[in-house]
């Protein structure tokens, strides 16, 4: 079974005992639960379209381990074109979807793990890139979705991981057996935990020898034994138990995000990728997070959306015509094609590293998330110009729906002669959704927070950039001869 | 009636298509109902490759297809010059006849 289609993987998620808890309650059927069910068909659509042929040739790629077709989430790049396609995979599903598909994070965790494990064997005579190829055939062959998990609670930011005072702010051994390892802590903000087959756990910062027991990297099924899943509210989140689902915004699909705790886990060795290497743990921060950084190409997809969404709502206000509507309507073109650009940039410019995985130019890469900590926010704020502020101020679809108030809804609310008052409604909401509702977690703040807050862009770019070559070009175009 | 030509079709990944490419298949499928089979690219017996790229781009790889004939269409004109080629008093695609 090396290509489910959507039907296929919502079954075999129904497979999973997972240990779920959302307001306070334990989730019995997660599949099914309203809240939870959007998101599942964020990622059911990664499988699904695969099978398309207008999509395959992003949605899939040839494994360098079976030479089977795969979905291209569990693939390992081999080629500059593998990574290009990687972001035009991300933009389509963000255009088709309009949220966060959520798969992505994994497939960034296993291309970084390719390449720091083949590191650490050349350095230490380990075989833990023999265990991960192992474990990513595993996953090819299945078609697994994985949480790739990197962010630990982390408790007080001034301090070490060895010196906290609560130990479990940073995942870490607690025991060590003949058979594999014990492990505690917790993951924070994890996008699509409970829509996972797998987990797949990283360190979240550069460590020293001191914090060797900290140094860890393994993989183990989400349902594992010990592992409890507390689901993460959202804006808007229970408009989705409501009777009717237009004020929901997006009809179909959505993201989650949970804290995962791992409470005195076991971790059988062959799915233990990095065990206090702890000298290798900033490297494999650095090359995840780089991937995810360029893995932003999918806000540019879900500003498609939004662009769509707002040359709608323009349209059916009447407005469509008016000069600055126009303009903004291209800033948010011109904002969107931006994101684009970094991302193609990053994969256009990747290269080969020794273990054969291509890894994107991690200066273009973080010039990318750093637009995208930006630009959506801009982007949202024109939406939201053009929409006006029926988009916050509009009465519940029951209003709409009731006997007694619904045809004031339908005779004030109505613009355009040419489209209905719920029409009309109903794309106020999606801009609602998007930009303030439950898929503005992952459009603005995710964009924001996501592979990393930006002034750990910051850091890179400045680590990155040759400013001495910049200052000699400088100096020798304007005469300055001496050197100092 | 002669025998229709099988034709392959492979589309790009259409992460920022500039039209709509299925419709613009649906089209060609309508117009060329005489005259050509689309199947799957897979299909080992197929006489030519028909890309539809989303852009100018056309970032299909036509490496697997070398040996055939191919066209590659990315944008609705091409489409036509695809229908005109198709309805070209008898001709038969030949490697390096595409577009």
């Amino acid at each position: 079974m090396s290509l489910m289609n959507a039907k296929q993987y919502e079954e075999s998620l129904r497979k999973l005992k997972f240990n779920v808890w959302m307001f306070g309650k334990k989730v019995e059927n997660v599949v099914d639960n309203p809240i939870i069910r959007p998101s599942m068909n964020a990622v059911a659509a990664t499988y699904e379209f695969a099978h398309y042929p207008e999509y395959e040739d992003l949605m899939t790629a040839t494994s360098h381990i079976t030479g089977k077709k795969v979905n291209r989430f569990c693939h390992i790049h081999q080629s500059t074109e593998d990574l290009v396609k990687k972001s035009k995979m991300g933009r389509l599903l963000g255009s088709l979807t309009g949220c966060c598909f959520q798969r992505c994070v994994g497939m960034d965790a296993m291309n970084a793990l390719s390449m720091t494990t083949y590191d650490i064997d050349q350095k230490h005579g380990t075989e833990y890139n023999k265990r991960f190829l192992k474990y990513l055939e595993y996953v090819q062959e299945n078609d697994w979705t994985c949480d790739g998990a990197m962010t630990d609670p982390k408790g007080d930011r001034s301090k070490a991981p060895h010196q906290q005072d609560d130990p479990d702010m940073f995942m870490h051994v607690v025991e060590e057996k003949k058979d594999g390892i014990v492990v505690r802590g917790a993951k924070c903000h994890q996008t699509g935990a409970v829509n996972s087959h797998e987990i797949i756990i990283m360190p979240t910062i550069s460590m020293r020898e001191e914090d060797k027991d900290y140094a860890i990297s393994f993989a183990l099924p989400a349902d594992a034994e010990g592992i409890t899943y507390i689901m993460g509210r959202q804006s808007c989140d229970t408009r989705k138990l409501e009777a009717g689902t237009m004020d929901r915004g997006n009809q179909l699909y959505g993201g989650h995000e949970a804290l995962v705790v791992f409470d005195d886990v076991f971790v059988p060795w062959e799915r233990v990728f990095m065990y206090k290497e702890w000298e290798f743990a900033g490297q494999l921060v650095e090359q995840f997070a780089s991937y995810h950084r360029q893995s932003y190409a999918c806000k540019a997809g879900v500003g498609d959306v939004l662009i769509g969404a707002t040359q709608c709502i323009a349209e059916y206000n009447g407005a469509q015509k008016a000069s600055h509507v126009k303009d903004k309507i291209i800033e948010m073109n011109h904002l969107n094609e931006t994101l684009f650009c970094g991302s193609i940039a990053c994969a256009s410019e990747g290269h080969k590293e020794p273990s054969g995985t291509y890894y994107v130019n991690t200066l273009l890469a973080n010039v990318c998330k750093q637009n995208v900590t930006r630009f959506p926010y801009e982007i949202a704020r024109l939406a939201q110009d053009i929409a006006g502020g029926l988009m916050v101020t509009l009465p519940s679809e029951e209003d709409l729906r009731s006997p007694e108030v619904g045809k004031w809804i339908e005779k004030y609310y109505r613009a355009s002669t040419a489209v209905s008052t719920e029409d009309r409604m109903r794309m106020l909401r999606l801009i609602e959704n998007i930009t303030l509702g439950t898929a503005a977690v992952g459009y603005l703040t995710e964009s924001m927070h996501g592979a990393g807050s930006p002034q750990a862009q910051r850091i890179m770019i400045s680590r990155q950039v040759n400013l001495e070559e910049k200052k000699k070009v400088a100096k020798k175009l304007s005469g300055v001869t001496k050197d100092e | 009636m002669s025998k229709k030509l099988r034709i392959g079709l492979k589309y790009c990944g259409g992460c920022t298509p500039r039209y709509d490419r299925v419709q613009a298949v649906g089209y060609l499928r309508e117009r060329l109902k005489d005259r050509i089979e689309l199947v799957s690219y897979e299909d080992p017996d197929v006489e030519g490759v028909l890309v539809i790229a989303g852009c100018p781009t056309a970032c299909v790889d036509l490496a697997p297809f070398k040996g055939r004939p191919v066209w590659v269409v990315t944008s609705p004109g091409d489409a036509e010059g695809f229908v005109a080629a198709m309805t070209r008093t008898g001709d038969e695609p030949e490697p390096g006849d595409g577009m």
